[in-house]
Formats: structure tokens, C-alpha cells, sequence
């Protein structure tokens, strides 16, 4: 693909990936893991309450941590579009990648309902919120391990 | 401390051989690491939104209740111990000469003991059944740094590639070595 070939030449990709300052991809990498412990962590947090862990627990007040998980998962918006510009071949030519793209289109989803209608939230969709989120962590640790190309033409 | 290292890393290498044979599999690595990350997002979720509330979100959420969810954040915990010696029998010396390996699990340490004082010193104002919704000010700074010392916890363990540790110099390791003996 010429377009992943011309990204990956550019000076941001090459700085991504070649950079040894620990503020490039150590920094973005890290980023990307504290945003995900927030974002799919406080949604399995919201998912437990539901579920019905911690019952005295006002369950609509929990819509009051949304914001945190907002901020993880914003962070992990753009960590992960750094981690993209670095290795685009890498991550758009496995499917696995758009099986984490799809499970985490599925958590946000959720999440939109979660935030109209906490009070009564079916416990079937907390389970979904749950596979959602545990989905996409687990697909996107495993795209260190699946890939077939690493860079444009290799 | 550094012949201590050189003989964990040894006990380490022989103390489960099953266990390094099952994490050289094609998948007994990756499985372990996202079952790792799993538990991060449980520990991070349950005890951050925890320390989140004592900080003053959702204040409207008694601390008493809230704290139920605290036992799933120490699943997770007790997940990633589980995962993490998983790693540490089937590579030591990448883990215990590794600085930041040494951080990580000095910030672990840290963040018990910062629990412990917690709930040694302000839990019991915090949750008392006339406590006002703010949280003393010992309860906030204990939460600040029980955030503070897990993302650096989660820092350490990404970090952990990028410190591999190298040979030793001829003058041989430090008190504690960041780096591999070499073998006499």
C-alpha cells in the first residue's frame, strides 16, 4: 500500500517508532495502558454495580465517574492514533485489529445508554459492557503476537 | 542484595519447569499477558474509582458502599501476582536485574503500606455513619498517592522492555544489580 509506505516515511512515523528518547513510544505506549486501566476498568466498575457488587451503592450516582473514564478513553483515542502513525501497516492490515476497533464501538455504545438510563440498566447489557472491554484489551494485547506485516512492504 | 538476585534468579529458573514450558508454547505468553492486563483494569477500575470518590467525585456515593467494590480491585490484583510470577519463572533474569522491574515492585510496596495507613489512620472517620460526604484530608492524600503509585506501577511494567538488562561491567553489579553478574 503506497499510503502506508508514504506514512511511514514520514518524520512523526519515524520518530514513533525510531526515537530512543523515552518519550516517544515508551511515553505513548504507557499513556495508552493508564487509559486503558480507566476507561475498561471503570466501565467493569460500572458493570459490577449493575451486576450487583456493592448494592448499597446509589447505582445512578456511579454515572459521576463517567468523566474519568472519558478522560482514559480520550487518552487512548490518541496514544492510540500516535501508536498508528508509528506502525500503520502493522495494525491496518490485521483483522484483529478491527475485531478491537468493533468490540470497543460495541463498549462506547454501551456506555451511551448506560449514561440516558442507569437506574434500570439491563444486567444482560453490563455482561456485554464486560465482554466489550475485556474483548478489547484482549485483542489488542494479542496484536503484538498476530500481525503479518510489520512495515510497507515486509 | 545482589547475590541475593543472582540466587532468586537461579531458584526462579528451576522452580517450576512445567510452567516456562507451558509460557514458550505459542500462546502461553500472550495469554498470560492479557490476562494481566485484564487484571490491571480491574485493580485500576475498582481501587482508582475508590480513591477517585475520596478525592471528591461522587460524593453523593456513601464511601462505606463504594468500598464493597474494593475486594474485585483486589481479585484483580491477586490475578496479575498470579500472571506476573508466570513471567518472572520463565524469564528471571529479565526481571530481577531489570530497574525498572525493581521500581515496579517497590511502588507495589509502597501502595500496600499507603493502604494500610489509610485504613490504620482515616478509614474510620471516613466511613462513620455521621461522616459528612468530603473526605478528611488524610483520606485525600492517601488516595492521591495510592493514584499516583499505581500508574506508576503500570509505567514500570511498560518500561520493563526498554531496560533490558545488559552484562555487568568487569568491576561487577552494584548493592542491587540492574544489570546480569556475570558467572564466576
Amino acid at each position: 500500500m503506497p499510503f502506508f509506505a508514504w506514512l511511514e516515511s514520514t518524520a512523526a512515523s519515524e520518530w514513533v517508532r525510531g526515537s530512543p528518547s523515552l518519550f516517544a513510544f515508551p511515553a505513548i505506549l504507557s499513556c495508552h495502558t493508564v487509559g486503558m486501566g480507566l476507561a475498561a476498568g471503570i466501565n467493569a466498575a460500572i458493570a459490577f454495580r449493575i451486576l450487583g457488587v456493592a448494592p448499597s451503592v446509589p447505582v445512578g450516582e456511579m454515572r459521576k465517574f463517567l468523566p474519568a473514564m472519558w478522560f482514559g478513553f480520550w487518552l487512548n483515542f490518541f496514544s492510540g492514533i500516535g501508536l498508528l502513525i508509528g506502525y500503520p501497516t502493522k495494525a491496518l492490515t490485521n483483522p484483529d485489529f478491527y475485531l478491537k476497533l468493533t468490540l470497543i464501538a460495541g463498549g462506547v455504545w454501551l456506555v451511551g445508554r448506560i449514561s440516558k438510563r442507569l437506574d434500570d440498566f439491563p444486567k444482560s447489557l453490563a455482561v456485554w459492557s464486560l465482554i466489550c472491554w475485556g474483548g478489547a484489551i484482549t485483542s489488542g494485547r494479542l496484536l503484538a503476537y498476530t500481525y503479518r506485516h510489520l512495515l510497507a512492504g515486509m | 542484595m545482589a547475590n541475593f538476585q543472582v540466587w532468586l534468579v537461579h531458584w526462579l529458573a528451576h522452580a517450576a519447569p512445567p510452567i516456562a514450558t507451558f509460557m514458550r508454547s505459542k500462546w502461553g505468553w500472550p495469554m498470560a499477558e492479557s490476562i494481566h492486563f485484564l487484571g490491571l483494569s480491574m485493580l485500576v477500575g475498582c481501587v482508582g474509582l475508590f480513591d477517585l470518590r475520596l478525592l471528591g467525585m461522587a460524593k453523593r456515593i456513601p464511601i462505606a458502599a463504594l468500598h464493597k467494590l474494593i475486594p474485585w480491585g483486589l481479585l484483580g490484583f491477586a490475578i496479575n501476582v498470579t500472571s506476573g510470577s508466570l513471567f518472572l519463572l520463565t524469564e528471571p533474569d529479565q526481571y530481577i536485574y531489570n530497574p525498572s522491574f525493581q521500581f515496579k515492585v517497590l511502588f507495589i510496596m509502597l501502595a500496600g503500606a499507603n493502604a494500610l495507613l489509610f485504613y490504620a489512620t482515616s478509614w474510620g472517620r471516613a466511613t462513620a455513619d455521621n461522616a459528612i460526604p468530603d473526605a478528611p484530608k488524610a483520606a485525600k492524600l492517601a488516595a492521591a498517592i495510592s493514584l499516583s503509585l499505581w500508574i506508576g506501577v503500570i509505567v514500570c511494567g511498560r518500561l520493563l522492555t526498554f531496560f533490558r538488562p545488559g552484562d555487568c561491567p568487569a568491576s561487577g553489579p552494584g548493592i542491587i544489580a540492574d544489570c546480569t553478574p556475570r558467572m564466576r
